[in-house]
């Protein structure tokens, strides 16, 4: 490492530091960023047991159905009236689900002609599905109690009409279930190094240009490489520094947790904060030198920063692409950056456990490209255009 | 010392839809020395080429033709050499907005090794030479022009060197400062620097000049003291002569 490139790191470090207002946004940001959104998942979770733990259904036209209301009461379940303007209540989201029963229930109930109820309900709204099932499972039981009690009636074994019986077994463990929330942290870790590195990307490169510092800096008696070197470090530095921030406000929200039921859903603690890091030190390596890649084209801070949102928005696909596109763990994304960061990082979450290549092939990746990306920077900044091609 | 000999540039410029890009040529071939001890001055109108002959002698630009030496080390085949010996004002001379003067002037010193101790001197020097003590520990976001120009000039004499270029450096100055400027171009020559400065500003050129190059469409056109510069053109005024040389050049 020369000594004119710790020069221009130190320096660069500096003038990022004094750029109080961004500094101070970004760090605040980053260390709120893990609190708060666990919190929101939290509540929202919480929030879907709770409407699971009451039995609670709303009908309307109770009155139709003795039998159904005498099997819901015996299973305990609470019954509420629905208002009058159920549909439009429902549609508004006020209502999750409505059993709506016809005048002619109970005639047709007694005739054993087909008696038919309406579940009216907002397929869009997820937080609608849990009452929605509940509703349709209590429907269907009070179907299978009625047949059966018919069939009985008949001297028919109800064994015959039920040649399988389903029980749900579900594996996940609550590890495994938090996994599935926590989908947010692995995004959060593929993000963070890209809003760390930002700044000092753009300042030190079209900040230079735009600023006309560039080329009386480069008429000093040092190696081009040396200036890239020691400016790339500095925006490392600082991708490095907000994603172990962002990341430790996981962990620190997932502390405050812990002795709350909610805890199974954030084991997100040291241990996974330092593989976590392990894999987010070269991934920065990588981000950084291609912002500051891409940066070097602009000619003005605000022209960077557009080329910069495009890679942004790139990487921010990939969690996109994974969860819509259900995508299976495969070892050929390991060679994929980004993409490879991304399953790891999930499998760290869901507590698997890691072999070397799980971490040695995404960073291999990681560093290839920003050995490349810095090759390229470097070549680029001997490049009269951009040396005095002002705006 | 700081020599020139053929140096030429051509750019490749806008091109039309379809057409061959056209040539620019910026610089057709200009050779001279500027020696140590005396201040030399290129003057030349606006887009004469001054500017990008200054360039190719900091190293940045690559000559298309010709070389280029700076105390014999040439732009080309050792510029760090040569810019190690060199002190170049460009014409960009931005500074960082969120450090200080002294951190400005303590950063290009850092760059060339300087040890914390001949740096902390080295300012003090400069300080007193340029009147900084004023804006030296305030950042230098805001400072007017004036005060920018004082510590890019600064910064670029921070380690002292024996050549000193200076490309248009009074541009945009008030009379003070230009004056100021004046007296520390004629310390340097004092100290036996080779000073080499661009303007288009003649009563500049004949008050600091021993040695005048006059350059039009990128050719040295006329060099010389002011008085054979005269001769050369048989005319009384150093305008005069200026418009008589360059003309000449502009019409062939």
């Amino acid at each position: 490492m020369s000594a004119r490139a710790l020069v221009v790191f130190r320096k660069e470090l500096k003038d990022a530091i004094r750029d109080r207002r961004t500094a101070l946004m970004i760090f605040i940001a980053s260390v709120l960023l893990g609190p708060v959104t666990l919190v929101l998942v939290a509540q929202y979770v919480s929030g879907l047991e709770e409407k699971a733990k009451v039995l609670k259904v709303r009908l309307s036209g109770r009155d139709h159905a003795p039998a159904l209301v005498n099997f819901l009461q015996r299973n305990d379940v609470e019954i509420e009236e629905a208002p009058a303007n159920y549909e439009t209540r429902v549609r508004e989201g006020k209502l999750d689900a409505v059993i709506v029963i016809p005048p002619d229930f109970q005639d047709r109930y007694l005739a054993g002609d087909n008696a038919k109820v309406e579940i009216i309900y907002d397929d869009s709204r997820t937080e609608a599905t849990v009452a929605t099932r509940q509703a349709e499972r209590l429907v269907r039981a009070f179907n299978q109690e009625t047949g059966m009690l018919r069939l009985v009636a008949r001297g028919v074994s109800p064994q015959l009409v039920q040649p399988l019986k389903v029980e749900h077994v579900n594996t996940a463990t609550p590890r495994q279930r938090g996994a599935l929330l926590l989908f947010i942290i692995p995004m959060f870790a593929v993000l963070s190094p890209l809003l760390g590195g930002m700044t000092v990307a753009i300042d030190a490169t079209a900040g230079e240009r735009e600023r006309g510092s560039l080329e009386p800096l480069l008429t000093n008696p040092v190696p081009v490489e040396h200036f890239v070197l020691g400016k790339w470090l500095s925006s490392w530095t600082f991708a490095i520094g907000v994603s172990v921030l962002t990341l430790g406000g996981f962990v620190l929200a997932g502390a405050l947790y812990a002795d709350r039921k909610l805890a199974a859903f954030f084991s997100f603690g040291l241990p996974e904060l330092a593989l976590f890091s392990a894999l987010i030190v070269p991934l920065a390596a990588m981000t950084s030198a291609l912002q500051m890649l891409i940066c070097t084209y602009g000619r003005s801070y605000r022209e960077a920063q557009t080329y910069v949102s495009y890679l942004t928005t790139a990487v921010s696909f990939v969690p996109a692409i994974v969860i819509f596109s259900g995508m299976h763990d495969a070892t050929w994304q390991l060679a994929v950056s980004v993409l490879g960061q991304q399953m790891v990082f999930s499998r760290i979450v869901r507590g698997d456990t890691l072999s070397a290549p799980d971490w040695a092939v995404p960073s291999a990746v990681a560093i290839v490209v920003a050995a490349l990306a810095i090759l390229a920077l470097t070549r680029l900044l001997r490049q009269e255009r951009i040396v005095f091609g002002r705006s | 010392m700081i020599r020139a000999d053929g140096l030429a540039k051509q750019f490749e410029g806008a091109r039309a839809r379809g057409a061959a890009p056209a040539i620019v040529h910026a610089v057709r071939g200009v050779s001279f020395t500027a020696q140590d001890g005396r201040v030399t001055g290129l003057l030349g109108p606006n887009g004469a080429g001054k500017t990008t002959t200054l360039r190719m002698i900091s190293t940045l630009v690559a000559p298309s033709a010709g070389t280029a030496s700076v105390d014999g080390r040439d732009v080309q085949a050792d510029a760090i050499g040569a810019r190690a010996r060199l002190g170049m004002l460009s014409d960009a001379r931005g500074l960082y907005a969120r450090l200080t003067a002294r951190e400005n002037i303590a950063y290009y010193g850092e760059l060339r090794g300087m040890p914390a101790a001949a740096i902390r001197d080295s300012v003090a020097r400069l300080t007193e030479w340029l009147d900084l003590a004023a804006i030296l520990d305030r950042r230098t976001d805001g400072f007017s022009q004036g005060e920018r120009m004082k510590v890019a000039i600064a910064r670029i004499l921070v380690h002292d060197p024996p050549n000193v270029v200076l490309d248009e450096p009074t541009n945009g100055l008030d009379v003070m400062t230009t004056r100021n400027l004046r007296e520390v171009i004629r310390k340097l020559r004092d100290e036996g620097k080779c000073v080499l400065f661009s303007s288009h500003v003649m009563q500049e050129v004949s008050a600091l000049c021993d040695e005048i190059l006059i350059i039009a469409r990128g050719v040295v056109v006329a060099h010389g003291r002011a008085e054979e510069l005269l001769a050369t053109s048989g005319r009384d005024t150093l305008e005069e002569a200026f418009v008589a040389l360059t003309g000449a050049a502009e019409g062939a």
